[in-house]
């Protein structure tokens, strides 16, 4: 067990050197400089000391290998660099705005997984009934509205219309718990809604492809009772690939709660991501991209863990 | 036409309705995009704007299309490209390998390390906002995609034999490559295409709605539904409108994807779900009103039982008696039957199967009468496990991976018994040392994938044997083993007959040597019919039916090579023979068994044979 989490985590630092690399290597070797590109504004070509100046403090003058190192001992020391904007340390900015975006998912991930697997595993033991197709159909469909779709109908719907909660906006959760709550609802929610189409659509196929197995025939020739049968023997087992789906999906939402964040004002990491990039401030783009590709990388390897937990096979195989 | 073809046709009409309408855009009869109409801003619909007009009163549903087609440009666009580069990709790293595979099918797999808005995000920062830069983005984001699928395809197609033998005959690779694996690789590239316009579209949309997609004053649907978001207290339908258009055709390319996978790919589609999980299943039978058993009723009595699938019988009119105490044993090749009758008796019968006749009588501890083949599942649950028991032959997939030994041999005691805490950890250690399972008290916190075959196995009988069965259902339970092991596992058998003398044995198997061994009394069964049946020591004596003495004269003898196969196979329930079902394969057979189907006869007492010329039989 150690050694395979060792190992997997030897491949996830691989990983995290690459993506580091590459993001490093995408803003340098792409035609155009940096500098140029951040002094000009529209068609107005920037004023060229101004561009030297600022290419002298970026350190683009020093060869590319140099700036590489200077790159990664930045990155293993914690030191992501200043912002162009203002000059405050990129990493404070992330430290601070990290665990909101966190908590979204966080809470999002628990409304679809409390309801998604029930769900899903409702629609395999009615599969091809009704409830199945509505079950089916309705997770097509969330699956297929965009989450700034989502978030603006909910606005409309439950802040405009019927004003029950708050359009958006955000209150530390140590000033007011209650309204941090109330604020997080919604965009947890809208979060929650492709996710749980995701989960209710995992755990249906997975259910069905258990309820092949032999063990479950085992279990029913023991004389179980229907229930104890779904719970340790089914569902038990069907959870592992909706665990591991949950778990890219995730990753993934790390970088994809922008729109979230957006539509909701949440003063979450990937909100301050479209402002960066909006103002190409690079640093703050770099960094921020680095810290979320990171934690995709972690999740995985969390993922793969608790996976090898569960299922105590997989950590001999390998 | 199959179902899952016309189930494309909706998805596919709607998706070909959709890009014709934003093709024809420019020809539709439709109010200018960019024409404003300040005083006439929020107005609600009209003859002249049938959808109303946005916030500088421009007409919402000729944006709508045009929006339309700037979205459907962007993401068919990019999923063209995308298909392109990465078919390529995919083809070349998949066909060469070594190193082409590593700059191609590698490299395009570090893309999938970074989350996908996230990427987009990335280009457009470093090209800014625009149409093609968001092209660019989506090709680059969904490359690895086709790479991978491709990749696959060609990995599985280049190995095939005239791949190579085209190879060595010169052909030049490329040519190869575009011949054969394209063709075969077209429709898993279809499936992913719908998917990728729609999430394409996703995205596109999503960064449209951030201002970082495409730029005004080109309409799009994101851009629409950004500027809606300001008005949403005086206007809310214009937030409404491309909502429903993005929603609507995302889904569409969506169910487009689903069901292309299902048409080009049948076996992809599970079977549903499985009958016992729902309480008033249509198959439920009537439970029978058990009556009070004879005196000296056997234990189980099996009479003229038959199981079909629809219409097909599989297994036909079959009879069986064990009485306690009693080992049968039920053998046969692959297809005869054997295993269905076995999991008839425990009312575990794949779905699809149903009995379609004849009774099981079984004698209950009580002395009550059941036929196990009209027991609904509740009625037969009870049994199951408890009276009535199973071993499965292949103990590595039979045992549930992720719990304990200990908690699933526990679990078929709880599941009749109330038995908790330190009583059922004992009983527990206790079976697992009479089935010898060695270190019992350290073995039970073993999982499954930790314990040798033979160990499986073992636990596996503890299972079963857990609340001392009056019938036990062992169905090929030595098969998945290595001779040694086997032996062992038989030995475990003939002891656990030894210990509970009153305990029937139905043991199913297609080794006559086991049988030999285990069995006092066999059947033989070929293709869903029993064809013999009488004591082990006769029926090997002097076997009164061809195929048994066929299966006999095959039984490797005394360590000698003498393993005579019995030429053909056994047939399948498709085409059954009309006269007697081992007729093509039978070296007795005569015009006469190609006419009529044999009738049981009794050439001694107790002795059961299928065959015309029985006497003949040597
Ligand atoms: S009935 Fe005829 S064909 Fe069938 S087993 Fe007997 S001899 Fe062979």
């Amino acid at each position: 067990m150690l050694r395979y989490i060792a190992t997997r985590s030897l491949v996830a630092l691989f990983l995290v050197w690459i993506v580091v690399s590459v993001v490093f290597l995408l803003l340098h070797l792409i035609p155009g400089d940096p500098a140029e590109l951040l002094l000009s504004q529209g068609n107005v070509a920037a004023d060229p000391q101004a561009v030297a100046a600022l290419r002298e403090q970026m350190g683009l003058n020093a060869p590319l290998w140099q700036q590489y190192i200077d790159h990664m001992t930045g990155v293993l020391t914690g030191d992501l660099g200043a912002s162009f904007r203002d000059g405050a340390p990129v990493i404070e900015q992330i430290a601070l705005r990290l665990p909101r975006t966190l908590e979204v998912i966080l809470a999002a991930s628990l409304i679809a997984t409390g309801i998604g697997v029930p769900l899903g595993t409702y629609a395999a033991i009615r599969a091809d009934g009704k409830a199945d197709a509505v079950i089916s159909f309705f997770a097509s469909a969330s699956l297929s509205t965009p989450v700034f779709v989502v978030g603006s109908v909910v606005i409309l719907i439950f802040a405009q219309k019927l004003q029950w909660l708050p359009a958006g906006g955000f209150t530390p959760f140590s000033e007011d718990p209650l309204e941090h709550l109330q604020l997080l609802l919604l965009p947890a929610c809208t979060v929650a809604l492709s996710l749980l189409a995701v989960i209710t659509r995992m755990s249906r196929a997975s259910v069905l492809e258990v309820l092949q197995r032999d063990y479950v025939r085992t279990a029913r020739a023991k004389g179980l009772p229907r229930n104890p049968i779904l719970r340790r023997h089914v569902v038990r087992n069907a959870l592992i690939p909706v665990l591991t789906v949950l778990g890219l999906e995730m990753g993934t939402l790390i970088g994809g709660t922008v729109l979230v964040e957006f539509v909701f004002n949440w003063p979450g990491l990937s909100g301050y991501l479209v402002a960066a990039v909006d103002a190409r401030d690079y640093p703050e783009v770099v960094g921020i991209v680095m810290t979320i590709s990171v934690l995709f990388v972690f999740l995985n390897l969390v993922v793969d863990v608790v996976n090898a937990l569960l299922d105590p096979r997989i950590s001999l195989v390998r | 036409m199959s179902r899952s073809t016309r189930k494309l046709i909706l998805p596919g009409t709607i998706a070909a309705l959709i890009v014709a309408t934003v093709l024809l855009a420019p020809l539709l009869p439709l109010q200018d995009v960019r024409g404003m109409d300040i005083p006439n801003r929020f107005a609600g619909p009209s003859a002249g704007h049938w959808l109303g007009q946005d916030d500088f009163g421009r007409d919402v549903l000729s944006r709508l299309i045009w929006g339309g087609r700037a979205s459907l440009f962007i993401a068919v666009g990019s999923a063209i490209f995308a298909a392109i580069i990465g078919t390529a990709l995919g083809l070349l790293g998949g066909y060469f390998r070594g190193a082409v595979e590593l700059v191609t099918v590698r490299a395009a797999e570090i893309i999938l390390c970074l989350p996908p808005l996230l990427l987009a995000l990335l280009v457009v920062t470093i090209l800014g906002a625009g149409t093609w830069p968001l092209v660019l983005a989506l090709t680059i984001l969904y490359t690895p995609n086709y790479t991978r699928v491709v990749y696959a395809a060609t990995q599985q197609v280049r190995g095939l034999d005239f791949v190579t033998a085209q190879r060595s005959m010169g052909t030049h690779p490329m040519k190869i490559l575009v011949r054969t694996i394209l063709p075969n690789v077209l429709p898993p590239l279809l499936v992913q295409m719908s998917l990728v316009v729609a999430s394409a579209m996703v995205i596109e949309s999503g960064l449209s709605f951030l201002g970082l997609g495409v730029v005004p004053p080109t309409p799009s649907w994101g851009l629409m539904i950004r500027s809606a978001r300001g008005a949403m207290e005086v206007a809310p339908l214009l937030l409404v409108w491309p909502s429903l258009a993005l929603a609507g055709t995302i889904l569409t390319f969506n169910l487009l994807c689903d069901r292309l996978q299902s048409a080009l790919d049948p076996r992809a589609v599970t079977a549903g779900g499985a009958l016992w999980l729902r309480p008033r299943s249509a198959a439920a039978k009537k439970p029978a009103t058990p009556v009070e058993a004879d005196a000296d009723a056997p234990l189980l009595e099996i009479r003229d039982m038959s199981i079909a699938v629809r219409d097909m019988e599989l297994v036909r009119r079959v009879s069986l008696t064990v009485r306690p105490g009693e080992t049968v044993a039920l053998v046969g090749e692959s297809g005869s039957g054997k295993t269905l009758t076995g999991l008839a008796m425990t009312g575990l019968l794949p779905d699809t199967l149903r009995v379609t006749g004849g009774t099981a009588h079984y004698t209950t501890r009580e002395g009550k009468a059941v036929d196990l083949a009209k027991l609904d599942e509740e009625g037969i649950r009870a049994l199951r496990g408890d009276e009535v028991s199973m071993v499965f032959q292949d103990a590595a997939a039979a045992l549930n991976p992720v719990l304990r030994i200990g908690e699933q041999v526990a679990e078929a005691i709880r599941a009749h018994h109330d038995l908790e805490g330190d009583a059922l950890q004992t009983r527990v250690v206790e079976l697992l040392r009479h089935v010898g399972i060695p270190d019992p008290e350290q073995r039970v916190r073993a999982y499954p994938h930790e314990l040798s075959g033979g160990q499986r196995q073992r636990a596996m009988i503890a299972v079963a044997v857990a609340n001392n069965p009056r019938l036990l259902i062992a169905d090929e339970p030595t098969t998945a083993l290595d001779p040694t092991i086997q032996a062992q596992i038989l030995q475990l058998f003939a002891q656990l007959k030894r210990d509970t003398p009153g305990m029937g044995m139905i043991f199913v198997t297609h080794d006559l040597a086991v049988v030999a061994e285990i069995a006092d009394r066999v059947t033989v069964m070929y293709a869903g019919e029993v064809v013999e049946e009488g004591p082990v020591a006769e029926v090997f004596e002097r076997p009164r039916h061809p195929y048994t003495a066929a299966l006999i004269a095959s039984v490797p003898e005394g360590g000698a090579e003498r393993l005579t196969a019995i030429p053909g196979s056994v047939p399948s329930p498709r085409q059954m023979p009309s006269g007697c079902r081992f007729a093509p394969r039978c070296a007795f057979a005569t015009e006469r068994c190609t006419a009529n189907p044999p009738k049981a006869e009794h050439p001694a007492p107790g002795r059961v044979t299928r065959c015309f010329h029985w006497e003949t039989v040597t």
